[in-house]
């Protein structure tokens, strides 16, 4: 039967998980729950998004109206924020907000963004206002099992959607690591166990890094793409001893991914919403062409 | 037997104050096992380049001991300098936890409202100690990179190839080295850190006449911002506590590696803490660290204190530190010696922000892998640990206004004792109280006593809410794959 069948968009999970997250840390973690924050960069990213897509669209439409998957997007981009980007100010949220958003729309080659909106707007954050800043501790080592079991349920429900640069990352740092660590300077293995269960480097491999929009579309070339990310921000948080290196690499590196695309040619990704909505318009253009004919 | 348990705790913080511990460890030449328990460090930070002050409260006899610190660089002569004890028992002052007393007015005798702020205080502080001796041989593949004697110590750094040749170096020149120590050196050899090894030089020590050895202060670049916690684990059993004072540019520090969290702040406890604020603030600590775990740092306070900010603290517990006190410290970028120049700038000098944080980590092998990494945060949001104490109205409350007083004097009280069991997981029994005669002052049925009585004894809160969230959180999951479980058998 050619039933459209309902597939849930992956994205959901990623905003339940968000938000699951969220509200974790504020209620066990002794986060201080920054309210005006939240719905400052929840609400700037809605509303630019929103204007973005009329602008395109060149018509205004209602918000109920919105088709395109925008809305979701601009969702789990001020999520990411509200979950990792720390200021006193609530200028730097709007900020960090629209350069998320925007980033989108200005740097865009051969129809896909460039840059991940959350990953952008963090780094573009910190670095240009020095008024913001990450917490990589913040949700120490013992959380860890709470999230890894929150990841795995993740890649559960979204029927491993691209899940081969999240593990393809996350090996190569955590074994680099784990060379690093126990191998050569000899710690012993929990020193490497926290090292690697942080919340910090989970959410940044399950919902950052694994965004198939901005990640090149060839499968070889995503994993190179995943490694070499994992091997740059060792080496600058091992040898240079810096903190959050994926994040910032992310960003750095985000300018590759036009050029694997254009040496390994392979179909760009698309939301499993945005599939169904175009293969409706297909359906409802030869139903038409049908009504006109018949 | 309640009243041990208040002892006990109390003995974590107030005993472990005697014997001194920094992040390095205490080698003895003599038999006596030396225990590392409390330790106070001053860090300056700006850019890459770090000062360290290590406070030595060490007691015993000074020409058995000495102390390894790992370094990232060999450090110049002028790099290393003896300071003033009294440092740390300033910085003490005046961050400590505070409690601030408020009194409450007779309603029926209609005075201006009467408020009063006393700042008690608690806590102890600072002080120094170790040994000479000079030896260096190829064979255990030590190099001696520098000697130094800087005020009553001699100084000897060292940079090392294997851990066992250190080992051996050190118990060569009769250095009893702690067990578990020789694990953690080769980890700090192969991340080419250097050892700073220090000892008391006794002549210099007796020309000198400082009875208590003074602090140590190093300074050095690099990027490396930590504390190495874990060689100072090598001798020490049990839970450590540490106390950092940080000096800034921009803002707070917070650890990278351990959950930073905030004291518990602001909340009206029981008027008789007041005479057991120590005691009280012990316990607060203990049932806090391990409600969170224990893998945690704790921000006591955080204040600017940049020399454009007026207000340096509110309530102050004692005098912020001055011009003197941050240069003694370390902070170089003040600029000269001039404090004409330093009053001077006041508003404008941006490059002369001052900005404090007070960590308190207490810290064990088991919940503590990892050193202490650090990171500087624009976070200038002031923060202090404070509690609050209310004194009620005294005199003749027969009045109608006076009766509905008491009425609200007891739920008020109620809300207080809940608060203590709260925050430090003890109830009115389990205090040993150092008695004081309010409850005299007020009627019979609301005393703190009556009240203990009525309410009952302390709840246990351990975790239920976490263990409803997570089963919760798994319902849900459960839930969502047995719907996405379904809709896939329908597509067949």
């Amino acid at each position: 039967m050619a039933v459209a069948v309902k597939q849930w968009d992956a994205r959901y999970f990623q905003m339940a998980f968000q938000v699951i997250f969220l509200s974790y840390s504020i209620l066990f973690l002794q986060w201080k729950a920054e309210w005006l924050q939240y719905s400052l960069y929840i609400g700037t990213a809605l509303i630019l998004q929103w204007l973005c897509d009329a602008i395109l669209e060149k018509k205004m439409f209602s918000p109920f109206q919105w088709s395109s998957g925008g809305w979701k997007s601009a969702l789990i981009s001020s999520l990411s924020l509200c979950l990792l980007l720390k200021t006193n100010n609530w200028s730097i949220c709007i900020l960090a907000s629209a350069l998320s958003v925007f980033s989108k729309y200005i740097f865009r080659i051969n129809g896909k963004h460039v840059f991940n909106p959350s990953a952008f707007g963090i780094v573009a954050t910190v670095l240009f206002t020095g008024n913001a800043w990450l917490s990589p501790g913040q949700w120490g080592s013992s959380a860890v099992i709470f999230f890894a079991v929150c990841c795995l349920g993740f890649i559960v429900v979204t029927r491993v959607q691209k899940l081969d640069i999240t593990l393809a990352f996350l090996l190569t740092f955590a074994g680099l690591l784990f060379i690093r660590q126990v191998i050569y300077l000899n710690w012993p293995i929990d020193f490497f166990l926290q090292s690697i269960s942080t919340g910090s480097l989970l959410l940044f491999s399950f919902f950052m890094i694994s965004d198939p929009r901005t990640a090149p579309n060839h499968a070889v070339a995503r994993i190179i793409w995943a490694m070499l990310i994992a091997a740059v921000a060792f080496y600058f948080s091992a040898f240079k001893w810096m903190n959050s290196t994926p994040i910032f690499i992310l960003v750095l590196m985000a300018p590759l991914v036009p050029l694997f695309d254009l040496l390994m040619k392979a179909k760009i990704f698309q939301w499993r919403a945005a599939v169904k909505e175009s293969q409706q318009a297909t359906i409802n253009f030869i139903k038409s062409k049908r009504i006109y004919h018949g | 037997m309640k009243r041990k348990i208040i002892s006990a705790a109390l003995l974590l913080v107030f005993i472990s104050s005697d014997v001194f511990a920094f992040c390095g460890f205490y080698v003895s030449k003599a038999d006596g096992t030396l225990k590392n328990k409390t330790s106070q460090v001053i860090l300056v930070r700006d850019g890459e380049r770090t000062v360290i002050t290590m406070s030595n409260d060490f007691k015993g006899d000074v020409k058995d001991f000495a102390m390894v610190v790992p370094v990232p660089t060999v450090l110049k002569k002028s790099d290393i300098k003896v300071v003033e004890a009294d440092l740390f028992q300033r910085l003490n002052d005046y961050s400590k936890p505070r409690l601030v007393e408020y009194f409450d007015q007779n309603p029926c005798e209609r005075r201006d409202y009467e408020l009063a702020e006393i700042v008690t205080q608690k806590m102890s502080a600072p002080s120094t100690a170790n040994a000479k001796e000079k030896s260096e041989d190829s064979r255990y593949k030590v190099k001696v990179e520098a000697e130094y004697t800087v005020g009553e110590y001699d100084i000897v750094i060292l940079s090392a190839e294997e851990s066992t040749g250190l080992y051996k170096w050190l118990t060569a020149n009769k250095y009893k080295i702690p067990k578990g120590a020789e694990e953690v050196l080769e980890p700090y050899i192969k991340s080419n850190m250097k050892f700073f090894v220090v000892k008391v030089n006794i002549e210099e020590q007796e020309e000198l006449g400082f009875e208590q050895l003074r602090p140590l202060q190093i300074k050095f670049n690099s990027p490396k911002f930590m504390l190495p916690i874990r060689l100072g684990m090598a001798n020490a059993d049990g839970d450590q506590d540490m106390i950092v004072y940080a000096f800034t540019k921009n803002g707070r520090i917070e650890s990278t590696n351990y959950r930073s969290v905030l004291m518990p702040t602001g909340k009206n406890i029981p008027l008789f803490v007041q005479k057991n604020f120590g005691s009280f603030y012990a316990n607060l600590f203990q049932h806090q660290w391990e409600k969170e775990n224990q893998s945690v740092s704790f921000v006591e306070y955080a204040w600017d204190v940049s020399p454009s900010n007026f207000m340096k603290c509110d309530p102050c517990v004692s005098e912020p530190p001055n011009f003197n006190d941050l240069k003694e410290a370390g902070v170089w970028w003040l600029g000269k010696d001039v404090y004409e120049e330093y009053v001077n700038e006041y508003n404008t000098n941006k490059t002369k922000n001052v900005f404090f944080t007070r960590l308190h980590v207490r810290y064990n092998r088991k919940a503590f892998a990892q050193d202490l990494v650090f990171q500087e945060t624009p976070n200038k949001e002031n923060f202090q640990a404070r509690y609050i104490i209310t004194h009620p109205a005294t005199g003749n409350l027969t009045c109608s206004e006076g009766q509905n007083y008491l009425k609200e004097l007891k739920e008020r009280r109620k809300k207080e004792m809940s608060m203590l069991s709260q925050l430090t997981g003890k109830g009115y029994d389990d205090w040993d109280l150092v008695m004081d005669p309010e409850l005299n002052r007020t009627t019979v049925d609301t005393s703190y006593q009556s009240i203990a009585v009525t309410e009952s004894t302390p709840m246990k809160k351990t975790g239920t809410g976490k263990t409803v969230f997570l089963a919760s959180m798994a319902l849900l999951s459960v839930l969502t794959m047995v719907s996405i479980g379904r809709r896939g058998k329908n597509k067949e």
